[in-house]
């Protein structure tokens, strides 16, 4: 197992690698820092001075040399925008926030994703399962950025249930929790409700129910468990969607995360921080994958990683 | 029962009473963007300065109407074609208690003309040394006559830092801890979050009408609003203008008009080989613009048509002639189109706009392309987003006939705006415009420092632009800013957050 979890972790550093490649030429490609930090009219001068003092001057593959060999050193960069300042250390001072905000998606789509589900498996083609699969299409439509404003109006505005952004109080991340997590929540119920059902048409499931067991019994013991295989699979993977829709999110609702973060960033071109807030992201990513790879083996014994 | 009513609800109202005095009074503000920093000289931005400026104070502040009056100097006057002494205000202290004094005037403006790595250097270093005569008294020597000098330490990168303090923990640590002399001090940043103020009691002018000031970063437009609505926030800048009705209806809030010193505009290239270097195609492009309507039609209403790149407030500039002009005559334009030998919709005006800078600013570049067509051109928009827009059209001076763009003013001055004009300035090697009498008057008003006839050469050098057309502008841009009902507080033309200025409703 450890030495599975090793190999693991040494497949992400040249994965890391190109990541870093890629996200240094993108950066560069797509516009001028300069030009977003100067005023419109400012004089040449003032454009070179700035671009020099910033190194912006030299060839791009020796400035993305440069930027290697001092990562390779733990040194990810300064910031431009928050300038003199640690791009790392910025990020990682946000990363809390995102993992929270995260983690709450996770737990709104795991707490209605999970009983919708079952219940429409259960009780197929009837109306729990209709309503249920209705919602999840719904859901599953519903841009985040745009039930945010709608979840802004209604509790936060209309009702005044919710604060309506920032971070602070335990209140203040439910509804961008809700946000983020709805569109998952209706993947996951019908993800569930449909691998539920083909594991209660298999015969161990039938031959359970045959031998008398309850039927609350046959369902938690038998079905759920091979049912819940695919849905954690997915429920990994959907993790880099979390971290994707948590940039909308977070700049809906100010939520200060990495995800407000590196839109701020993109928005004045801030290479080192977008660098770091990709190589970071990146790394959180492969870490869930990683982790959902080791919950299969306590799901499915048979499962074993040597 | 009903006898312990009335002593119950006494009693609640008397706890809250000491619950709120007991917190204080607290003004939040908001804007999209935060600071990068709370160091004044590192960057070049009005929105940051916006909030800077309540931690420090410059030597010559200016009123909301854009009037110059003391700040940290009581008086000032020029003494010799480049020297200005100041008299600086008696018991002022930093935040930390430190006395005020002219080494701290030198250790900032110093820096500002010394360090090329600052954004602003170039608009500084101008100060060839600031000489420390006594502590309340200092001359700033320039290079040359500097008939801006007063505009030039009233604006971004001005605020005065504490020598002592710098000197003693650095400027990293003072980028996140910083002391000025503002009405304010600083408590705590969350970056991206908020920035937590508090009242100076010690401030010169007095103490400020509320004990913390908050400023809270919403990049979302209609998150801005919401908080405004629900009274999380007490003033919010840049309301998306179809919110303006539903604050104005509201209790909670009022929506103010803030004029800026940001004119909208069209830039031709008229080098030689391009259709746009004839003065004809260039006058029936203006013709064909009809601002009215690009105000009230697209930015509704929050504009003024100006024929001028000028608005009121800014000094030296002929506002009269040109401020509310809207030089719009299709007929016209049709007809200098024929005279310039083209028949309709022969001649295609490339034109490029970019997105994500101004307010509208891909709307306004495809209507005033529209407008285009109206009299006989026909049109390529192309529009960029504008760091893309910014590297790959503007900077590299590669668009073949306009674009649409946007310039603010923070000298709030005519030559400032007109600078970029000169020959082997900023423009030339973009646009190819250079006019010998334009530079002649502009050198002169560089360095003249009588007023009255600095505006005439001034005056004279707008004429020059606005006959032949290097650029033509739109309109001035207008903002739109929520104040809660509980606050008192006029936004300012120069779009600074100043909250000395706010006080408690009632």
């Amino acid at each position: 197992m450890t030495a599975y979890i090793l190999r693991r972790l040494l497949q992400m550093v040249p994965v890391v690698l190109g990541i870093t490649l890629i996200v240094f030429l993108l950066v560069r490609a797509s516009g001028d820092p300069v030009a977003i930090m100067l005023p419109d009219d400012a004089s040449q001068e003032q454009i070179d001075l700035l671009r020099r003092s910033l190194g912006l001057d030299r060839p791009v593959m020796e400035q993305y040399f440069v930027y290697l060999g001092n990562l390779l050193q733990g040194d990810f960069g300064m910031s431009l925008r928050f300038r003199n300042q640690s791009a790392f250390e910025i990020t990682i001072e946000r990363l809390p926030a995102t993992l929270q905000l995260a983690g709450a998606a996770l737990l709104v789509a795991v707490l209605i994703s999970l009983p919708a589900g079952i219940v429409a498996a259960t009780n197929r083609n009837r109306w729990p399962d209709r309503v249920a699969s209705t919602l999840s299409v719904i859901g599953e439509a519903m841009p985040n950025f745009w039930l945010g404003i709608m979840l802004i109006l209604i509790f936060g505005v209309q009702l005044g249930w919710f604060p309506v952004s920032g971070r602070g109080t335990p209140a203040h991340v439910i509804m961008p929790a809700f946000a983020l997590g709805t569109a998952l929540a209706a993947l996951l119920t019908r993800l569930m409700r449909s691998s539920l059902l083909e594991v209660l048409n298999q015969d161990y499931v039938r031959t359970a129910t045959a031998k008398g067991l309850r039927r609350r019994t046959v369902l938690t013991k038998h079905a759920l468990r091979n049912g819940l295989l695919s849905y954690v699979t997915v429920l990994g993977l959907q993790v880099a969607s979390l971290m994707a829709g948590a940039v909308v999110t977070e700049q809906v609702f100010a939520w200060p995360g990495i995800g407000l973060l590196a839109i701020q960033a993109i928005n004045s071109r801030d290479m080192a921080i977008i660098q770091t807030v990709v190589i970071v992201a990146s790394v959180v990513v492969m870490l869930a994958n990683l982790l959902v790879d080791l919950l299969y083996s306590l799901i499915d014994p048979r499962i074993q990683y040597a | 029962m009903t006898r312990f009513k009335m002593p119950l609800l006494t009693l609640a109202a008397t706890l809250l009473l000491a619950l709120s005095m007991a917190f204080g009074q607290r003004l939040v503000v908001s804007q999209g963007i935060d600071v990068p920093g709370f160091d004044p000289h590192g960057h070049s931005n009005a929105a940051m300065e916006a909030v800077l400026v309540n931690l420090f104070d410059y030597l010559v502040w200016k009123s909301v109407d854009g009037e110059f009056e003391p700040g940290l100097a009581t008086s000032w006057e020029p003494i010799a074609d480049d020297a200005w002494r100041f008299t600086l205000r008696e018991g002022v202290v930093f935040h930390d208690g430190t006395p005020f004094t002219g080494e701290d005037v030198k250790f900032t403006l110093e820096r500002l003309a010394g360090d090329d790595g600052l954004a602003e250097f170039v608009n500084y270093r101008q100060i060839r040394e600031v000489e420390v005569v006594s502590d309340h008294e200092i001359v700033i020597h320039t290079d040359g006559p500097d008939p801006l000098l007063v505009n030039r330490i009233s604006r971004v990168g001005s605020g005065i830092v504490s020598k002592d303090y710098v000197e003693r923990v650095g400027w990293e640590a003072f980028a996140t801890a910083p002391i000025g002399t503002g009405p304010f001090q600083f408590v705590n940043w969350i970056r991206d979050q908020e920035i937590e103020m508090a009242a100076f009691d010690d401030h010169w002018r007095g103490r400020p009408a509320f004990d913390t000031l908050l400023h809270r970063t919403i990049p979302e437009d209609s998150t801005r609003v919401a908080e405004l609505m629900t009274g999380g926030v007490d003033i919010i800048t840049n309301i998306p203008e179809q919110d303006q009705d539903r604050i104005g209806t509201s209790n909670a809030a009022r929506v103010e008009l803030a004029p800026s010193n940001f004119v909208m505009m069209v830039v031709f290239n008229v080098r030689e080989g391009t259709e746009t270097a004839d003065p004809l195609i260039r006058e029936a492009i203006d013709l064909a613009i009809d601002r009215d309507l690009l105000v009230d039609g697209l930015m509704g209403g929050l504009g003024v048509p100006t024929a001028a790149r000028l608005n009121p407030g800014i000094s030296a500039a002929p506002i009269d002639r040109y401020f509310g002009v809207n030089n719009y005559d299709p007929e016209r334009a049709r007809e200098l189109i024929a005279e310039a030998g083209y028949a309709p919709g022969e001649l295609t005006i490339n034109m490029y706009g970019a997105s994500g800078r101004f307010a509208l600013g891909a709307e306004l570049t495809e209507i005033v392309g529209v407008m285009l067509e109206e009299v006989g051109f026909s049109t390529n928009v192309d529009i960029r987003e504008f760091s893309a827009y910014s590297s790959t059209v503007w900077n590299a001076g590669a668009f073949e006939h306009m674009v649409v763009t946007g310039l603010g003013n923070s000298f709030g001055d005519n030559w400032f705006a007109m600078r970029a004009l000169l020959c082997g300035g900023q423009y030339d090697d973009r646009v190819g415009w250079c006019n010998e009498r334009f530079d002649e008057l502009m050198n002169a008003a560089e360095t003249e420092v009588d007023p009255t006839a600095r505006a005439e050469m001034l005056h004279e050098a707008t004429d020059i632009v606005a006959e032949e057309r290097p650029w033509i502008t739109l309109f001035q841009r207008q903002d739109l800013v929520g104040v809660s009902s509980d606050v008192e507080w006029t936004p300012r033309a120069d779009g600074m957050l100043w909250m000395f200025e706010a006080t408690p409703a009632n």
